[in-house]
């Protein structure tokens, strides 16, 4: 994954095997011929994918350019009126606006945490599986589950966020945390889903880390570089894989936050993410063609910024 | 220089320790006080006075409130909703993405490329943007509210990283020992069953412990398709009592520490295979 762009890297075994022509997995096993057991082996996935995911997926486009309003039968094509309908909606900007800043908050928070995290755990020591253990506990959490205990725990009255910070003398007086203002409900809901997703982000970062060669380490000491040069010029560049891929799980869960805002905030406009908003229009407001369209927005903005950043580090495809 | 690292690791540690148990134990110790201890301020970091009444009612024993009969109901049906539907999602899920990955890694056939890369372009989607549609689809069906409509909805939507994760670890295995066996005269489903499935054990249990766990914390999917106890996982359960009815925080703790024991028994058992499975979903 390292950019090279001259010739593989002569550690790398699979890749020093290919060059020299020797076909590692694709020699082909001993019967020839069309055989029916592939097909076999693939049929259930395929038919699952095919009638669950890939159908729908182009049902929510097609969809997308009818009035479906079960509130207002009957269901006609409208074109692209749904969607110059989300345009003119304040609602729908403020939660794209919302998102943005729910992507903003998740991905910086998580990813530095998830850097400091990672760093810590880079070298082997007594009780190391132990802290893996606990540092993955809250990604396996059900994210409903957190939105209820960290919702006691932001409570206005009687919270021991408020209670604490009060006790330290941080602020003066009990404050609301959520629905109050815009920024601060999105940055409370946010951390909610960052206490989730750090970990995911950690264990990634953690892997790549491992992969540097001590040598470097060794190597930088000698030449007396100070901790901080290591770190910007060894351990940032050779991480940056790993780097990437927390970065685009951050930003893919973050857009698609929902579980956080529907239990700390409910529909509220001040945290009212676009899923949120997807949920409102397709299931509150019965209006499914809109809802479509805005499924497919979301859909869009999400594989680009994922595709986007992927292969801006992954260079080559393996297949 | 060490010695610096060395006090750093452990100002680290004891920040991931604070960070992700520090939520829980707050979640257990407001489940074990009464709803007039967990008011008080500044907040009993300890349980005081220490009482079991909301395990209690959740588990209808006694009647220390009213009403416990009808939440010990609801308690038993969704827990029990979430062990079907996660089961049942995971053994599908494994079975069905590891004869699929299989194929995909060993065998050569026509539309191979074409089947492969339709299954990783669904593992881009975001999970949710298939929600209305698989909800009108599963409504014609009349599948919603349903076992099967549920558990579909998780299959399909937990296949493509599940068959991501097999295939790369059938690609790790070295083929020689499947070529002996068949040099030997074995057919090839025996290889399948007798060769590769006892190596792949470790894989298949990530895929199974990542499965189950993400069924088990699943809300919006549920939330649509299930409409009453009958299907209704603890997910829904938990934010539909805090809805519908005036319940005691201490109490809500309780049901949401019923809902972080399974998992984290899960996590703090079989941690190093998530792990192994995380860092084989990612394509490393």
């Amino acid at each position: 994954m390292r950019e090279q762009t001259s010739g593989p890297p002569p550690d790398d075994p699979l890749q020093a095997a290919a060059s020299a022509g020797v076909r590692t997995w694709r020699r082909p096993l001993a019967l020839p011929r069309m055989r029916a057991l592939p097909y076999l082996l693939v049929l259930p996935l395929m038919a699952v994918i095919a009638v669950l995911a890939v159908y729908p997926t182009a049902l929510t486009f097609i969809d997308s350019l009818y009035h479906i309003d079960l509130l207002s039968p009957p269901q006609t094509f409208v074109g692209l009126q749904n969607y110059t309908d989300l345009f003119s909606d304040p609602d729908v900007a403020t939660s794209w606006e919302n998102t943005g800043l729910y992507v903003l908050f998740g991905v910086v928070l998580s990813t530095v945490l998830a850097l400091i995290m990672a760093l810590g755990l880079r070298d082997r020591f007594r009780g190391r599986a132990i802290m893996l253990a606990i540092l993955i506990l809250p990604w396996a959490l059900p994210a409903v589950v957190e939105g209820v205990t960290w919702a006691w725990i932001y409570d206005p009255s009687f919270g021991v966020l408020n209670s604490l910070l009060h006790s330290l003398h941080v602020i003066q007086s009990y404050q609301l945390w959520i629905s109050g203002n815009q920024v601060s409900s999105i940055f409370f809901i946010e951390l909610v889903q960052v206490w989730q997703i750090t970990p995911l982000s950690a264990v990634l970062i953690l892997a790549s880390l491992q992969t540097i060669p001590p040598e470097l380490y060794e190597a930088a000491r000698v030449d007396g570089a100070t901790e901080r040069f290591t770190l910007r010029s060894i351990t940032l560049p050779l991480i940056r894989p790993g780097l990437s891929i927390a970065i685009v799980q951050a930003i893919v869960q973050s857009m698609n936050i929902f579980d956080q805002v529907y239990v700390l905030n409910g529909n509220a406009l001040t945290g009212r993410s676009i899923l949120m908003q997807t949920y409102l229009t397709a299931f509150a407001n019965l209006n499914f063609g809109q809802g479509y369209a805005l499924s497919f927005l979301v859909t869009i903005a999400t594989v680009i910024v994922s595709v986007g950043i992927l292969s801006f580090v992954y260079r080559t495809v393996e297949f | 220089m060490r010695r610096n690292y060395h006090i750093g690791r452990w100002i680290v540690c004891i920040f991931i320790c604070i960070w992700s148990l520090f939520p829980i134990y707050w979640a257990l110790n407001t489940s074990l006080t009464t709803p007039v201890a967990s008011q008080s301020a500044p907040a009993h970091f300890v349980p005081s006075p220490l009482v079991f009444d909301n395990y209690r009612r959740i588990f209808g024993l006694g009647n220390a409130y009213q009403g416990s009969q009808s939440l010990w109901t609801g308690f038993r049906a969704s827990i029990t909703n979430s062990f079907v539907e996660g089961i049942a999602t995971t053994v599908l899920t494994v079975a069905i993405a590891a004869l699929g990955a299989y194929a995909f890694a060993r065998m050569r056939f026509f539309g191979r490329r074409l089947f492969f890369y339709t299954v990783l372009t669904t593992l881009a989607l975001p999970a949710y943007a298939t929600l209305i549609p698989l909800y009108r689809i599963m409504s014609d069906w009349g599948l919603v509210n349903t076992y099967t409509g549920v558990v579909l909805v998780y299959v399909s939507g937990y296949l493509p990283l599940a068959m991501w994760i097999l295939y790369n670890y059938f690609l790790s295995i070295p083929i020689s020992l499947e070529e002996a066996a068949l040099v030997d005269g074995a057919s090839e489903v025996r290889t399948l069953v007798s060769i590769v499935a006892p190596l792949a054990v470790p894989a298949l249990a990530a895929v199974a412990i990542i499965t189950f766990l993400t069924a088990w914390a699943e809300f919006l999917f549920p939330l649509v398709m299930t409409s009453d106890l009958s299907t209704e996982p603890l997910t829904v359960f938990i934010t539909s009592i805090r809805l519908s009815h005036i319940v005691p925080y201490t109490l809500l703790n309780a049901v949401g520490v019923m809902g972080i024991v399974v998992p984290a028994i899960i996590v703090m058992f079989l941690n190093r295979y998530i792990v192994t499975g995380i860092l084989a979903g990612s394509g490393k």
